[in-house]
């Protein structure tokens, strides 16, 4: 007696088949939705404050250090104080209604509640003043902020990312689309310099900073 | 690629003297693949099962014992997961795991300041110069802080007394601070259930009170508090008896220094402090007194002692230390000869000795001193050498005719006495330093801070006394746990009851709290404001680095109150006290210097005193005094090396903190010789009943200590607290305080020891990570070294064998570089190419001569690194987790009086790691400078790493210990280090996070100069600093650049006497040991 009928006997083959299409189709949306070049790029949260950094750093042409102070010297480019804000907005814009969670904040002394934007994980130690010292600049991690009215993750903020760089700066791609990681140091918040209108003395300091430069590829570069 | 050629193990050189960690491991030396239930410790059972069937856990035994002590478990997780509980957690983390990918992570705020704290840049810590008062010293401190939390405590280096330098206790302290269990409210009503009350309804109370008091002029008022060196105490004081002219202040501590200053009464004519530079003195003796671990000053001496012992060529002078003593201490470790003699026959001995020198040409021992002690004679047994080759070493420099070329000054002998000895025996040995001419050479005498400090015990009897006459209305205790620590016969708990209003203000609500009609919180040294003074008078101000987390007030606060002091405030009562001092004039400037520095600028030094030993007062209290017959049992109370005298009791870091001597943790035992615990019947973990005359029995597990004298039963104080404690203080091993009396605070004689029937479970690190017996700690005597200066590579010489692959030159700039070929250790330092970037080589010195085994290393590792604590059970399973361990050996062959040989052992750093090759997941790789990188997130726990390694250093996370770890204690820890989870090997890193903080600081300072070209500097020698190397009081770790030709490392790591741990395996390790150098009397036979 036949229990299984015999077109049973391509199961195998169909389930071998879908579980290789399956699986690949199941591997491809992990590796291509689910990596931080998907989660991470563009992740543009709402702020408490909407803050304009087009107008801020664009328009006005603020430089990126009169807020985030510290980028030179910790390794938090540190969000600044609402001491920072109220330096101008107790002079300017007085009443916008937009800018009451700053004035709430400098009269209460509770701090306001900005959401992270960029985000590596805990185990990841990142150095901002050291990266600005080698002559990499804002705009090769965080992109064309003075462009943002909303601020937003430009790159994947992944190791792989980061190893990219630190194994081959010169060839790497900025946001931008320029290409080459260091800069003059004092270039570093320029959001358009670029290699190719770069004068002479300046390519030289790039070639200088390039031969200095030791972006550690071992573990403790950045685990500790 | 060359085969690698068999590597020759060396043979185990046949003069080697036995090298053992326990007397079980002497006894039987294959007993490391059979361990034993006989044995002395507790042992780790073996994964392979071939100790399977020989293994008891001590457990069995214990429950046969009637369960005498419940099993403590002092917090750790549990570790019983059944199988059904894990599939259930498996397969919800599974499904977590695999959906938290999914996901983006919740929204993370930033909280930036309202408005920014001056000098407060965000992730860059600030360090603040503070000062403590620890065991009899004040120490200058500089504290870490991040953002406004503490997290580090290291010493100042302008500070005298502490040099820069720290010991465990003063480590532990930052986690103190952290303590989930210290009080936060006052309370009123004592005993289980006590009101809540507020510092506003104290404070009311208290004016009411203070109305009625003044009106009899204080009469009934009693102050009971520790010795302090701070000033603003002392003027809170003076203004207290101004107002109540009638109230009496007593002084009590249980570990009390009081007899050090009656000697010096008794001998000099005033309570003076005799300080000793142990870099002097040629000979030391040392008599019951532990001045490298427990003595007023011990870190100032550990390294003006390590200064006299630290040798660069043979032709160095070393100084020599005998050390007289009834149990192993820390100093004794370090001696060159040591003689086991009960407390109470020390005087006896110095008599002998002081007879033997007062004879000796050269000698000028005071005529009346010398007449009281003529004719005596030393104790039964001890050698004849022991007095007539030690007064002749002693007198050395006296009575040489002519001194050595080149030297100025004598380097002359000091003779020291520790706390627990009698006046006159202090009074004895100054007269013998006056002799050698010590005093004002290599002992300084300095006032103390307190001219009144009344003689500990005798002020409390005077109290107790006074309780019980009902002449005492009203008690305040600042400070201290009387009821915990007073001497048992003066019946302290049972009078308290009888005070109408006791007030005690205290860190915890503790025994005496809890006894007390009021509790008061008491704040941290970190919380508040204060000044020390230390012993040779260099005032530090104490400086609060947060404000008080659990709203306590300071003791100096609180007298300052009570004594009417209107501005009592800490900082205005520090403020004033340093202006009375300094006088108005630009007081805000000193003021400000006095805070930057840590010293208090502007007020006077004291400088050491001149005094003459008073021959006849000398002599009479020599002749009043019977020394001791010596027979029969003795007991002698010893500060614990982990709670002091109970205070650091809720401390987890040092509880787990490998006592140094006997590697005992989360307990203490009565220590007993081999010999007499045979007399006795008993093993380690027997437990004992401990009689003293006056006092109540105590029962004590025992512990058989190899260097203990005979007939002698050592009792570390500070454990055996009950719940008071806190949750990881409480229950943990066994107090010992009702054993003593007011008469025998030191030791006592006339004890009866007896066993008490039944087992106790103690845990040792001892055996742990052992490496099975081969040549590691190398050590020699002066003599040797002198013939042969390299003589810890002539027993385990570096072999030369090719290299399995090709070697990195570390000299070599990178990029590109990996091109070198050396396998020499130290490869000559080629000069880089002119625009290349600095390289490291990072590497670690060991000078196992200076090391004294303190053990500060340890818990500084701990504090910086988020090392967790583990527990007692798990120790037990050999799960400890600290990366720097202290490994303890005795040498010779001698059972009852070993020598001792002291290892620190932290992670090599092999060139050749063991434990990268084996690594399936290259989550531990070598780093271009030449670090063994450890990366934490992607280790998946096979622990092959840690098999594979010859050092033992590597440890694993078996359980989430930071899982339930307290919010409070979490601010404590190094945001600068990961913290590691469940299932994550970790080690030694050479603290990885502070060589990154300073490789980015120096470049940060890179500059492009104007030709275009940038200049990065390099990190400087004294720059870097690890944690362990950073605490260590006798500056015997040393780390640095070994690239850098002009660094300390660079220069020790060459000495001729270095060598590299098991060389011959060929791992090429980056840490050094530096072999160690006895200094023994060849006289002495």
């Amino acid at each position: 007696m036949q229990i299984f009928p015999k077109s049973l006997n391509f199961l195998p083959l169909v389930a071998a088949l879908g579980v290789a299409v399956g699986g690949g189709v199941v591997t491809f949306v992990f590796v291509y939705y689910f990596s931080p070049d998907n989660l991470q790029v563009g992740y543009a949260p709402e702020q408490p404050v909407p803050y304009s950094h087009r107008l801020h750093a664009g328009e006005l042409g603020m430089d990126c250090r009169y807020c985030h102070a510290n980028v030179e010297r910790s390794y938090e480019a540190m969000v600044p104080p609402t001491q920072t804000c109220m330096g101008c907005h107790s002079l300017v814009q007085t009443e916008s209604a937009r800018l009451e969670p700053v004035r709430e904040s400098w009269e209460t002394g509770d701090p306001i509640e900005w959401v992270r934007v960029h985000k590596i994980p805990d185990h990841a130690y990142f150095d901002h003043s050291v990266h600005l010292s080698a002559g990499v600049g804002c705009v090769s991690c965080h992109g064309r902020v003075d462009r943002m009215e909303v601020v937003s993750v430009q790159s994947p903020l992944s190791m792989g990312w980061c190893l990219d760089c630190h194994r081959d700066p010169m060839n790497y791609e900025n946001p931008n689309g320029t290409v080459g990681a260091f800069r003059p140091t004092d270039r570093i918040t320029d959001m358009t310099w670029n290699m190719e209108d770069a004068t002479e003395a300046e390519r030289q300091e790039v070639a200088a900073l390039f031969r200095r430069a030791v972006p550690p590829e071992q573990c403790s570069g950045c685990h500790r | 690629m060359s085969k690698r050629l068999p590597y020759q193990v060396p043979a185990e050189a046949s003069d080697r003297p036995a090298i053992w960690r326990s007397l079980g491991e002497k006894a039987e030396p294959g007993r490391r693949d059979r361990t034993s239930v006989e044995e002395t410790s507790v042992q780790v059972p073996r994964a392979d099962g071939a100790s399977g069937s020989s293994f008891v856990p001590l457990g069995g035994l214990k429950a046969k014992a009637e369960a005498k002590k419940a099993t403590k478990t002092n917090g750790e997780p549990s570790s019983r997961v059944g199988r059904r509980q894990f599939f259930a957690v498996g397969g919800a983390t599974a499904a977590a795991v695999g959906l938290s990918g999914c996901l983006r992570r919740p929204a993370e705020h930033i909280l930036p300041y309202s408005q920014a704290p001056e000098y407060t840049v965000p992730g860059i810590p600030l360090h603040y110069a503070t000062s403590v008062s620890h065991r009899g010293e004040a120490l200058g401190l500089l504290v870490e802080s991040h953002e406004g939390r503490p997290t580090k405590i290291e010493g100042n280096p302008q500070h005298p007394a502490s040099q820069g330098v720290t010991d465990a206790q003063i480590q532990g302290r930052i986690l103190d601070l952290y303590d989930p269990d210290r009080s936060a409210h006052v309370l009123q009503g004592g005993g289980d259930d006590p009101t809540e009350a507020s510092w506003s309804a104290f404070d009311a109370w208290w004016r009411e009170k203070a109305e009625e008091l003044e009106a009899s002029g204080g009469r009934g008022l009693r102050i009971l508090a520790p010795p302090t060196d701070s000033p603003s105490f002392l003027r809170a004081r003076r203004a207290l008896t101004e107002r109540f002219p009638e109230a009496r202040v007593h002084t009590w501590t249980p570990v009390s220094y009081s007899q050090l200053r009656e000697g010096t009464r008794l001998a000099f004519g005033e309570p003076l402090h005799a300080l000793v530079d142990y870099a002097r003195p040629r000979a030391i003796l040392a008599l019951d007194c532990d001045f490298l671990g427990s003595e007023p000053g011990f870190l100032r001496n550990a390294r003006r002692f390590a200064a006299g012992r630290r040798m660069r060529q043979p032709t160095d002078e070393m100084n020599r230390l005998y050390c007289v003593e009834g149990t192993l201490s820390l100093t004794g470790m370090n001696a060159d000869h040591r003689l086991r003699l009960a407390p109470s026959q020390v005087e006896r001995y110095l008599r002998a000795l002081a007879a033997k020198l007062a004879d000796t040409p050269g000698v000028q021992l005071r005529p009346a001193v010398a007449a009281a002690v003529r004719g005596a004679e030393a104790p039964a047994g001890v050698p004849a050498a022991w007095i007539e080759e030690v007064a002749e070493d002693l007198a050395a420099d006296l009575t040489a005719e002519e001194r050595p070329r080149g030297r100025r000054r004598r380097r002359g002998a000091v003779v020291s006495v520790g706390w627990r000895q009698p006046a006159h025996v202090h009074a004895l040995a100054h007269a013998i330093n006056e002799a050698l001419g010590s005093v004002g050479a290599s002992v300084f005498l300095y006032d103390p801070a307190d001219a009144e400090e009344p003689a500990h015990a005798q002020s409390l009897g005077e109290l107790a006394e006074a309780m019980g006459a009902g002449e005492v209305d009203t008690l305040v205790m600042l400070g201290g746990n009387p009821v915990y620590d007073a001497p048992a016969d003066l019946g302290f708990a049972e009078k308290l009851g009888q005070v109408d209003t006791t007030i005690h203000l205290s860190s915890h609500v503790d025994e005496t709290s809890r006894a007390s009609t009021w509790h008061l919180p008491m704040a941290h040294e970190l919380e508040s404001w204060g000044d020390h003074r230390s012993l040779d008078g260099t005032i530090a101000i104490q400086q609060p680095l947060i404000a008080p987390l659990r709203g306590g007030r300071s003791d100096a606060e609180v007298l300052a109150m009570l004594g009417g002091i209107r501005a009592w405030r800490g900082y205005h009562l520090v403020r004033r006290t340093l202006r009375e001092m300094t006088g108005p004039d630009g007081f805000d400037r000193i003021w400000r210097r006095s805070l930057h520095r840590g010293v208090a600028a502007g007020a006077p030094r004291s400088r050491p005193r001149g005094a003459a030993v008073r021959d006849a007062e000398v002599a009479a209290a020599l002749g009043e005094h019977e020394p001791a017959s010596g027979e029969g049992w003795e007991a002698e109370f010893l500060p614990s090396y982990q709670t002091y005298d109970g205070r650091q009791a809720n401390n987890p870091w040092l509880l787990e903190m490998p006592d140094p001597v006997t590697k005992l943790v989360w307990d203490n035992a009565a220590y007993v010789s081999p010999a007499s615990a045979e007399e006795l019947g008993v093993r380690t973990g027997d437990l004992l009943t401990v009689s003293v005359e006056g006092g109540q029995p105590v029962e004590i597990a025992a512990f058989v200590l190899p260097g203990q004298a005979d007939h002698v039963v050592s009792l570390p104080l500070g454990f055996g607290r009950g719940e008071a404690a806190g949750r990881y203080g409480a229950d943990v091993g066994f107090d010992v305080y009702p054993a003593r009396t007011a008469a025998s605070l030191g030791f006592a004689t006339g004890v009866t020891v007896r066993p008490a029937g039944g087992r106790y479970e103690l845990v040792q690190t001892q055996e742990h990570h052992s490496m099975e017996g081969r040549p590691l700690s190398i050590d020699a005597t002066l003599e040797q070294y002198r013939e042969t200066p390299n003589f810890a590579q002539w027993r385990t010489p570096t072999p030369h064998i090719g290299p399995l692959w090709t070697q990195v030159d570390y000299t070599e700039p990178r990029p590109p570089a990996q091109g070198g070929v050396s396998y020499e250790p130290y490869p000559e330092v080629t000069p880089p190419r002119p625009d290349a970037p600095p390289r490291y080589k990072w590497g670690f010195v060991v000078d196992l001569t200076t090391c004294t085994g303190c053990s500060a290393c340890v818990v500084a590792c701990q504090a910086e690194n988020n090392i967790p604590v583990v527990g007692k059970r798990q120790v037990e399973l050999g799960r400890e987790m600290h990366w720097m361990r202290l490994d303890r050996y005795f040498v010779g062959d001698d059972d009852q009086d070993p020598q001792v040989a002291l290892q620190p052992v932290a992670c090599q750093h092999c060139e050749e790691a063991p434990c990268e090759n084996v690594c399936p997941v290259n989550a531990t790789v070598h780093s271009p400078e030449g670090l063994n990188d450890m990366a934490y997130n992607r280790c998946i726990g096979t622990r092959y790493c840690m098999n594979n390694c010859p050092y033992k250093v590597r440890r694993f996370n078996f359980l989430d210990w930071h899982g339930d770890v307290p919010e409070l204690r979490q601010m404590q820890f190094n945001p600068n280090v990961t913290v590691r989870m469940r299932g994550v090997m970790e080690k030694c890193t050479y603290c990885v996070q502070r060589i990154q903080y300073a490789r980015i600081r120096a470049r940060t300072e890179t500059v492009v100069n104007d030709d275009g070209d940038v200049e990065e500097r390099r990190i400087r020698p004294g720059e870097l600093t690890p944690a362990c190397a950073q605490a260590c009081p006798s500056s015997a770790l040393v780390f640095g650049d070994l690239n850098d030709t002009e660094s300390p490392v660079h220069e020790l790591a060459h000495l001729d006497r270095q060598y590299k741990l098991l060389a011959h395996v060929g791992t090429q390790p980056r840490t050094t040991y530096l072999g160690k150098i006895r200094n023994p009397n060849s006289e002495m036979g």
